[in-house]
């Protein structure tokens, strides 16, 4: 990034800019950009929403006691003999 | 059924090492789902549950050898992640996980002009919210098409950080990448999710 951002600059950046990691000069030179740019203003607006949906796509899908048992009696069988500590 | 909450790593590990079963259920009900997540992220459905099982035996025999650098839960991730990776690698049409760590821009360079400015700035997408993007019900499918499209180790990154919100320095030991590594794919990902929706508005 020169001195002045570009658009393009600001777009290749924006995930670092929402995950706050740029350093303090970088990041304040996007603010200023994205002060004066409406496309640009936009384009990270839409960012943020598509990440914000992304939330919506996971299925917590918690594993039903069904499964959980038949992976926990593969696990004993497979198990390595216990460790006593004596 | 509320949800039990999972004993700390110093408490279940010597409970695991000594088989007892309640705790065996524990973990398996507390990191199978986010398991299948990431195994289905990097080889697919058809065989992220095969993926999955042999990661638990993974995990079972080479416990007594944990030595602690990692949370358990980081452990576990790593050996889905490394065992969907060769798993692919064995199976794959795709030569390399990387392809994705190319210098091709993330944006296509089309929409910029030569000085760096917008040629084909963004159309609002006129939803502020989650909900009201969905609402369409097509949208949906748009997105999760361009989940497909993804190469894996994109696909891997963004459902752990975007979709179950884990921590970049965790995903990063999970799968192996280095940090900065791991935040361009991460920027793939998204800008590609981004334009695959940017698409389906201006049609």
């Amino acid at each position: 990034m020169s001195f002045m951002p570009s658009c393009r600059d600001i777009s290749e950046h924006s995930s670092d800019y929402l995950d706050k990691n740029l350093p303090f000069g970088k990041r304040m030179r996007m603010r200023l950009h994205l002060f004066m740019c409406v496309n640009c203003r936009r384009y990270l607006q839409h960012m943020r929403l598509t990440i914000a949906t992304l939330a919506r796509f996971h299925d917590p899908e918690p594993a039903d006691p069904a499964t959980v048992n038949t992976i926990v009696q593969k696990l004993r069988q497979a198990a390595p003999k216990p460790t006593h500590p004596h | 059924m509320a949800k039990e909450t999972l004993p700390v790593d110093d408490e279940l590990i010597p409970r695991l090492l000594a088989q007892d079963e309640a705790a065996y259920g524990q973990v398996v009900t507390a990191y199978h789902g986010l398991m299948l997540h990431l195994a289905r992220a990097i080889v697919g459905d058809a065989i992220a549950d095969e993926v999955v099982q042999e990661s638990w035996l993974a995990v079972i025999r080479a416990l007594p050898r944990f030595e602690r650098r990692s949370s358990l839960k980081t452990w576990i991730l790593r050996i889905v992640g490394n065992t969907a990776k060769s798993r692919l690698r064995h199976e794959s049409r795709s030569i390399s996980l990387d392809e994705s760590m190319g210098h091709e821009p993330a944006i296509d360079p089309a929409r910029f002009r030569g000085d760096g400015h917008w040629a084909s700035p963004s159309a609002l997408w006129h939803a502020d919210t989650p909900e009201e993007l969905l609402s369409s019900g097509e949208l949906r499918a748009v997105i999760d098409a361009a989940l497909r499209d993804l190469p894996p180790l994109q696909r891997a990154v963004i459902a752990l950080r975007d979709m179950q919100g884990m921590e970049m320095e965790t995903i990063c030991k999970v799968l192996e990448v280095s940090e900065s590594n791991g935040r361009v794919l991460l920027h793939r990902a998204r800008s590609h999710i981004q334009a695959a929706i940017e698409e389906y508005h201006t049609l």
